[in-house]
């Protein structure tokens, strides 16, 4: 194992920059105005994760965590100018799957390449492990809590959902 | 103009294919490469040939670069202009497609802005939206 392989996200990767490509991605694919802002709130009793693994000198995941009602209106949102307006369990997996897609491949262009990207899953987040191997942003999103985490793979995930999309 | 949207993500299907509908353009959609050789070769049945694909890198069954390799390997489709819609944005990538046949590369996320610009640029904006 080289050294670069070795590195954990927390040497590789900061909050900062996180929030930097959500920045980007929110007004671009949630909506005009819209953003996800760093400050904490109280975290969900229910989540749903939607994340994609990345493949290279670091080897982990990019999670997006949230209750399954903001998972609802971000879909709602990022659809909100395209029919159908009314989304269902399908369009509300495969919405919060292509924010976790375009995330990771955003984070994944600025860490150690080459690398690849996973197809999007939905379930329950894989495992963290060290420590020092994890990046989290807690925020909000319209109020609603919602987590970003960048996490060094600690063993395959295990998706209780489907696959998403197909 | 036709223009057909490949993308795993129904959503991002819809995205593109709703500012290429404001663009005047007539859309159809594939889930992964496969599908769109698929529509390809059907289209060419009934003549309904795009004249731009929009496609997406990381798809199952068939990606988008084996899809560009796959058209562009076909003199029937010559004429239709690629242009990869991902979030693959490492210059290796892009040098990548480029080299397969395709001719412009966009990263998600986009504004719709963005995609007309890039279109602009293939001359493959409708005259009544460049004016």
């Amino acid at each position: 194992m080289t050294l670069q392989e070795a590195q954990p996200i927390s040497a590789l990767l900061d909050q900062e920059t996180v929030q930097s490509i959500a920045d980007e991605i929110w007004p671009a694919l949630v909506g005009d105005g819209e953003a996800f802002v760093p400050v904490p709130v109280a975290p969900p009793a229910e989540v749903v994760s939607a994340w994609v693994t990345i493949s290279g000198p670091w080897d982990g995941a990019v999670v997006l965590t949230c209750a399954p009602a903001t998972a609802e209106a971000l879909a709602e949102s990022v659809l909100m100018t395209r029919p159908p307006t009314v989304v269902d369990d399908e369009d509300v997996a495969d919405a919060l799957g292509e924010l976790a897609n375009v995330l990771g491949g955003n984070i994944k262009s600025v860490l150690p390449g080459p690398s690849s990207l996973g197809l999007p899953q939905i379930g329950s987040a894989p495992t963290t492990g060290r420590l020092d191997d994890v990046c989290r942003v807690n925020g909000q999103w319209r109020g609603q809590s919602l987590t970003i985490t960048v996490q060094g793979a600690t063993e395959a995930p295990h998706p209780s959902g489907t696959e998403v999309p197909q | 103009m036709r223009a057909l949207v490949i993308d795993d993500s129904r959503a991002m299907r819809r995205i593109v294919g709703s500012i290429l509908k404001d663009f005047g353009y007539e859309v159809r959609e594939a889930g992964d490469g496969q599908q769109a050789l698929d529509a390809l070769q059907e289209g060419k049945a009934e003549g309904w040939v795009p004249d731009l694909c929009c496609i997406d890198w990381n798809m199952p069954v068939m990606d988008g670069l084996q899809f560009v390799m796959a058209v562009r390997a076909n003199p029937d489709f010559r004429q239709v202009t690629l242009m990869m819609v991902t979030t693959e944005s490492e210059t290796g990538q892009i040098v990548k497609a480029l080299a397969a046949g395709a001719h412009e590369y966009l990263i998600k996320p986009f504004t719709a802005d963005a995609l007309r610009d890039k279109l602009a640029l293939l001359g493959l904006l409708p005259e009544e939206v460049s004016a």
